[in-house]
């Protein structure tokens, strides 16, 4: 009963690892445009966090107006630039 | 059922080195297959590790004492929740724990990161899996938990009684999450070495992973010292016992990364101290467990002895060795982006507060592995004692204290003068006041460090309170919400840095109980006969009389106590000794009435034949704020992790300070 039993739980785990060698269906490479534009994504998210960060400091009272407009001017700048960076890698990505 | 686990911990090794191999062929051109199929490894040694876990269970709940951690370590009378806790009782019993939830963390990380991090993936499965070898190898080579005996006896020997406690049913299980967890930011810190993405999508991959590690690293370590505060029986909960320090050690440098990171991800600064930091904390993670099975070290907390020592110190030496030479090869491309302005911004604060955090772990560190290299170097081990963790640790902890208030109200990159005289106004004038009632109290004993925890527990509750006001304010009058939404919308908002700021609260709680028990506790012995009374710190206490009992598993006495406070009277407490027959181990139950200003912690010492009853007792004040501060740390860390409803980035961005700016 027990080898019954170690024999079904090694036939069902190398099942289960060698099918997508053996099955014949081959899953495409990794899409670095994809995960380049997912990075660009996550890079704007933050950046438009922080933007959203530096708004409630300086509301707050946190930030002085001088150093606000500095901060907010310098991140702004950031998000436009990770915008177009994330536009250009969807049209990239569009095209292909 | 021996050879049944015996098997199953055999698949999940060879399971796991094949995962390992995959995992890395897969990253070659067009064998993305072998990269399925190394996903598949990672499900496959999760599921036969869960199988070798429930056969232990089920031998343990069956009592199958012909397997050696069984006889050893659970017996019949041994009640069911105990058998079941029984796994981590022994040596290999907890390596299978630490195997198990290694398999599940990585099947979760593999399931989480189907359709991002693909890039990564095959590293991380391949250092996590190596990671998975190494235990399953012990497990199935070396210390197996289903070892045999023969002849087989007819009873267990039990669990050791300072075992069978509820916090000790918990305690191992979720310092083994907290290390386990740390493993992953582990592995992706490498596979970004690696892969050469170092940017800070590795950082927001393990953010969650980092800060629920913590937690229970964090949850761990504070049930660890509730279960040494009610079972050992001396009045204290915390002795700098190496095995203690064991886990303290990584939860600190973890308190590090969780602080660093977000320096990277908002100024992209700090990239190479930020792998040193993930690296040591998991190298800390596996000392841990080194220092607690490798049997170098005697501690109240080391419950099984080992030779498995050389075997995690060649572990530890890999991880150190292989992840610092990737790390110098790739010294280039972690550059940082900008540059500390100031050393009056947030980003200095989270510079000092990592100094301090991992100063504190390399002294504790040190004091802990002193006596093993003075019996190296000088041939006798020489102890290091409490005092020296307690003048370390001390002037440390108030330091991180003010930078915890000091923090939320410096802004990053820099902050006027004018700015931070209002900010600080208000927390310093409220610490001020505390200034006069906290020297009052401390003052008997000189205990000035004691005064400065309190002042600066007002000054950095002040601050954090300060904060939530400014940020409820403002969510007040921009969206018009009442003021309990207002708050709710500070969580959904900004869940990270609010519940940052709950943890805060708690951390301040438990400095405050860590400081009053230490600073003005106090200690008394009484011998009372029957009706006799005594007296200690102004509390009476009455021998009501002892009780004496014995069954199959132990022998016990007691006695109850009458406690008054003045005439009143305040509590019943019945302080009492086991003697485990199995083992013949005494075991104090200990009694403690509990208030959110004091203690009352009886310990029976001994109970004479004509009922005189020795006992000692100690009066901690402040110390259900240990526990309370726990908690809050724990519900904070939730905060900070519940997923957010936002999602993607919106479109356009609002007009800002200029005016201009839309996109």
């Amino acid at each position: 009963m027990i080898y019954a039993l170690i024999a079904i739980l090694s036939v069902a785990l190398v099942a289960l690892i060698a099918w997508p060698l053996v099955s014949g269906r081959v899953p495409a490479d990794p899409d670095t445009a994809e995960q380049a534009l997912q990075v660009a994504e996550d890079d704007l998210s933050r950046s438009l966090d922080a933007i959203r960060e530096i708004d409630m400091d300086h509301r707050a009272g946190n930030l002085s107006d001088a150093d606000f407009a500095e901060l907010d001017r310098e991140e702004r700048a950031r998000a436009v630039e990770l915008m177009h960076r994330r536009d250009a890698l969807r049209d990239e990505g569009s095209a292909s | 059922m021996s050879l049944f686990g015996r098997a199953a911990l055999l698949l999940a090794f060879l399971a796991a080195l094949y995962a390992v191999g995959a995992a890395l062929w897969s990253r070659r051109p067009g064998q993305q297959r072998f990269m399925v199929s190394a996903e598949r490894a990672v499900y496959g040694v999760a599921g036969v590790t869960t199988v070798a876990v429930f056969t232990m269970w089920t031998a343990l709940v069956t009592d199958q004492f012909d397997i050696a951690d069984v006889a050893g370590y659970s017996s019949r009378s041994l009640g069911t929740n105990y058998k079941i806790t029984a796994l981590w009782g022994s040596q290999a019993g907890s390596l299978l724990l630490w195997a198990w939830l290694l398999s599940l963390a990585t099947a979760l990380v593999v399931l989480t990161n189907r359709r991002r991090n693909r890039e990564l993936l095959p590293v991380v499965i391949a250092v996590l899996m190596g990671v998975a070898v190494f235990f399953t190898s012990i497990l199935s080579f070396i210390t197996s938990p289903f070892a045999t005996l023969s002849p087989v006896p007819l009873d267990g020997r039990g669990l050791n009684p300072l075992l069978q406690n509820i916090y000790m049913q918990s305690h191992p299980p979720l310092l083994y999450i907290g290390y386990v967890g740390l493993s992953v930011p582990f592995a992706f810190a490498i596979a970004a070495l690696v892969t050469r993405r170092l940017d800070t999508a590795w950082i927001t991959s393990v953010r969650r992973w980092t800060i629920l590690s913590w937690m229970f690293l964090g949850i761990g370590i504070i049930l660890g010292s509730r279960w040494a505060y009610e079972e050992l029986g001396w009045g204290g909960y915390w002795a700098w016992d190496p095995v203690e320090n064991a886990a303290l050690m990584p939860w600190l440098v973890a308190t590090a990364f969780l602080h660093s990171v977000m320096v990277q991800e908002r100024r992209g600064m700090l990239k190479i101290w930020n792998m040193v930091l993930v690296t040591l904390t998991f190298s800390l993670a596996l000392f841990g467990t080194f220092l607690t099975r490798s049997g170098i070290l005697s501690s109240v907390h080391a419950f099984g002895e080992s030779t498995l020592g050389p075997y995690f110190l060649g572990l530890i030496v890999l991880v150190l060795v292989g992840a610092f030479a990737l790390l110098i090869t790739r010294l280039p491309l972690l550059r940082s982006q900008s540059s500390l302005e100031s050393y009056v911004s947030r980003e200095a604060v989270f510079l000092y507060n990592n100094l301090l955090l991992v100063g504190l772990a390399f002294a504790v560190f040190w004091g802990t592995i002193f006596p093993v290299l003075s019996e190296a170097v000088r041939g006798d081990k020489i102890t290091v004692g409490q005092g020296f963790f307690d003048q370390v640790a001390g002037p440390i902890g108030l330091a991180l204290l003010f930078l915890t208030g000091v923090g939320p109200l410096i802004p990053w990159r820099k902050a006027s003068g004018a700015e931070l005289r209002r900010r600080f106004g208000l927390p310093v004038i409220v610490a001020l006041i505390v200034v006069i009632p906290a020297l009052m109290v401390s003052s008997d004993g000189g205990h000035w460090w004691a005064a400065a925890a309190l002042v600066l527990a007002a000054f950095t509750l002040t601050a954090i309170a300060s904060e939530f006001w400014r940020g409820m304010k403002v969510r007040h009058q921009l969206g018009g919400v009442s003021w309990p939404g207002a708050v709710g919308q500070l969580f959904v908002r900004n869940r990270r840095r609010y519940g940052g700021y709950i943890v805060h609260v708690g951390i301040v709680l438990v400095i405050v109980g860590i400081a009053c028990q230490g600073a003005f506790s106090s200690q008394g012995d009484l011998a009372l006969a029957k009706g006799q009374h005594g007296t200690v710190s102004g509390y009476t206490f009455i021998n009501e009389g002892g009780t004496r009992a014995r069954n199959d598993h132990k022998m016990s006495v007691g006695v109850a106590l009458g406690v008054y406070d003045g005439p009143d009277r305040i509590a019943t407490l019945n302080p009492g000794v086991d003697v485990f027959l199995a083992q013949m181990q005494r075991s104090s139950e200990v009694a403690i009435d509990s208030t959110p200003f004091r203690d009352v912690y009886v310990v029976l010492v001994g109970l004479t034949p004509d009922g005189v009853a020795r006992i000692s007792v100690f009066i901690n004040p402040m110390m259900m704020w240990i526990w309370v501060g726990g908690i809050i740390i724990a519900l904070g860390a939730l905060v900070a992790v519940w997923p957010s409803r936002r999602s993607r980035a919106p479109a356009s961005i609002a007009p800002g300070a200029d005016g201009a700016a839309q996109a």
